[in-house]
């Protein structure tokens, strides 16, 4: 038992001007949920790549980031006291990755270059590239004799000056070029966002002597919290982090800024309900006749509580889909990476946000439940309706 | 086509308003055959539309009986009556009452939604029902492309489609012109004699009440006076 279709359809656009508000409601909703979704997919995307037990990340001791530690040449060779540490097969040596961290100011192509970011530049050996093994080389690699760099892909995206041929001024003044040669990925993770160069020329360029990092790789049997424990200890005294943990501290901006979007989203979605269960209060006192004359015929109370909500979920799911083509005209036009502020680096990491099926559907459950919870209250006033004093009244 | 005897007996209702006790009928008898055409007539507030509401199903007595054929209404749940009423009862309102965004044969194919019927069996019963009331040419209008009795042909369409035991119409012509409101009384006589449906009309419009066969007068609650209309009566059993 129950209405037609195209009675609830029809119905939707009896009273347009309210249904077309509660659904751009219902869409401005579903665009901030699905970015926002995209987006903590991204983040989760990047932190699952870099996110490796068995990679540490070596710094000064207390120091929280790279950008902030400075390892003399005299303590990055205590590391050599590690006997859990992966061996480069040719030379039999534990494979240390000594890194070096400066920051650029690009422009970002999001605003046509009205503002800058600071981008990292990573000094690295050849070892970076075994240590850091996510790291895929597409094209040329920068020469050691050479001021040559390659770029990241998703910094490539996100930030200007960084096509194959440009020039990206470095050293203190920006006085020395190094020119982009090629790219490189990293599997979404946050080494994307960077630029890659031969770390001892990056270090003449600024005067360093010392790495800001050094990385490595544990062997299989290796305990990490033992190795943490022996870096930190007596006989070396740096910092040690698993790269997994390294990098959630850097993105703790981005799990706060997640946060308040999550939580505009809840608020929205509750601002949502209400405008949802106000269009549904007016359809059922615009209707009080109709409801009437339909339990009066014989449908019962559940049939028109059901029909409500299915008029409620039509309109939801109407502002779910334009909301999810809004989400997704947004990502076309400004862009689907989105770059975030490192908690403790000072530079720029950058995050590409895909709208996928499976956001696409948790959008929809989302406006189907919205839609629900709206229609519960009006479509239960409607249902418990007093057909006489109704029918009295028309 | 199906038919069905009404007897109403000791019928008391009352209502309750800021706890004040408000009787509006009072151990009314009333016996209404099978096929036969009932217009109850009387002031506002004489208990005519409430007693309607009884025998339709849509209220229950605070005292005595009310039987529509087989069924004693007062002894069902709201829940079965409410069932009972989409298979024996057609309702024809004042205001039509037709859903707006539906064409005619929508509005019509309404009550039959609540049967398990294949839809080639509605749509044929919604042509007949159409047909019969003389809008078979108009199935796909909506309710605001018709004419006010053109309406209430379609909401007549709409009491009649189920083959209902007994049809209750609450001042049919109450928002009809003269002409109108005749036409609209000639298809409740042709349901009454040619279908053989038991009728209930409340009216105050003492020509249309003269279109049934027995007129029942109300006051405060009681059956008053009762007129038999000798040529409708005769009318009938000839039919």
């Amino acid at each position: 038992m129950a209405l037609p279709l195209s009675y609830h359809w029809r119905n939707l656009f009896v009273r347009k001007n309210t249904t077309i508000l509660t659904v751009l409601v219902i869409a401005a909703v579903v665009g901030v949920f699905t970015w926002m979704i995209g987006f903590r997919g991204a983040v989760n995307q990047s932190l699952s790549v870099a996110g490796e037990e068995r990679k540490i990340i070596v710094l000064k001791k207390g120091a929280t980031a790279e950008s902030n530690s400075a390892i003399p040449i005299d303590e990055y060779n205590k590391l050599g006291q590690l006997n859990s540490v992966e061996k480069n097969p040719a030379t039999g040596q534990p494979r240390f990755s000594p890194e070096m961290i400066i920051q650029v100011s690009l422009p970002r192509l999001a605003d046509g270059g009205m503002t800058f970011a600071n981008v990292a530049v990573r000094g690295v050996t050849d070892d970076a590239f075994v240590v850091h093994s996510n790291v895929k080389e597409l094209g040329t690699r920068f020469s050691v004799a050479e001021r040559e760099v390659i770029v990241g892909v998703a910094a490539s995206k996100q930030f200007g000056g960084l096509n194959i041929g440009d020039i990206v001024n470095i050293g203190f003044g920006g006085d020395r070029g190094y020119k982009v040669v090629g790219y490189f990925s990293a599997d979404g993770g946050p080494m994307e966002s960077e630029i890659w160069g031969y770390l001892p020329s990056l270090m003449n360029a600024y005067n360093r002597t010392m790495y800001s990092s050094v990385s490595l790789r544990l062997t299989p049997d290796a305990d990490p919290k033992e190795v943490i424990a022996q870096i930190e200890g007596p006989a070396i005294q740096l910092t040690g982090k698993t790269e997994k943990d390294y990098w959630k501290e850097q993105t703790k901006l981005t799990q706060i800024y997640l946060f308040v979007t999550g939580a505009l989203v809840a608020v929205m979605s509750i601002a949502a309900v209400f405008a949802i269960a106000n269009t549904m209060y007016a359809v059922v006192a615009g209707r009080t006749r109709e409801i009437a004359m339909l339990r009066t015929i014989g449908f019962d109370g559940y049939t028109i509580l059901r029909g409500l909500i299915l008029e409620s979920v039509m309109v939801s799911l109407m502002g779910g889909i334009i909301g999810c083509l809004g989400c997704a005209a947004w990502l076309e036009i400004a862009g689907n990476t989105k770059d975030m502020f490192g908690a403790t680096t000072f530079t720029t990491m950058a995050f590409e946000i895909h709208l996928t099926p499976v956001i696409v559907v948790a959008a929809m459950i989302m406006v189907t439940l919205l839609g629900v919870v709206g229609a519960l209250m009006p479509g239960l006033r409607a249902a418990r309706l007093e057909v006489l004093t109704a029918l009295r009244e028309a | 086509m199906s038919s069905a005897e009404i007897e109403v007996s000791q019928v008391r209702k009352v209502y309750y308003k800021d706890r004040l006790e408000i009787p509006v009928l009072d151990g009314l008898n009333l016996k209404i055959a099978a096929g036969e055409f009932v217009a109850l007539m009387g002031p506002s507030g004489s208990g005519k539309s409430t007693l309607l509401h009884l025998v339709g199903g849509l209220d229950t007595p605070t005292g005595g009986s009310v039987r529509v054929g087989d069924a004693y209404l007062e002894s069902m749940t709201e829940r079965e009556r409410t069932a009972w009423r989409s298979r024996h009862i057609g309702f024809i309102f004042q205001m039509y009452h037709l859903v707006p965004v539906l064409t005619a044969a929508q509005n019509v194919e309404l009550p039959l939604l609540l049967f398990k019927m294949a839809a080639n069996e509605r749509k044929e019963r919604v042509k007949t029902a159409l047909t019969i009331v003389g809008l078979g040419d108009r199935m796909d209008h909506r309710p605001n492309q018709l004419s006010g009795g053109q309406e209430q042909r379609v909401a007549i369409a709409r009491a009649i489609v189920t083959d209902p035991d007994a049809i209750l119409a609450d001042e049919p012509t109450g928002d009809l012109d003269a002409k109108t409101s005749d036409e609209i009384l000639d298809l409740l006589n042709l349901l009454n004699s040619e279908f053989g449906k038991s009728i209930l009309m409340v009216t105050h419009d003492p020509k249309a009440a003269s279109r049934s066969n027995r007129i029942v007068h109300l006051e405060k609650g009681l059956l008053e006076r009762e007129e038999i209309n000798p040529v409708t009566v005769r009318e009938s059993a000839v039919a």
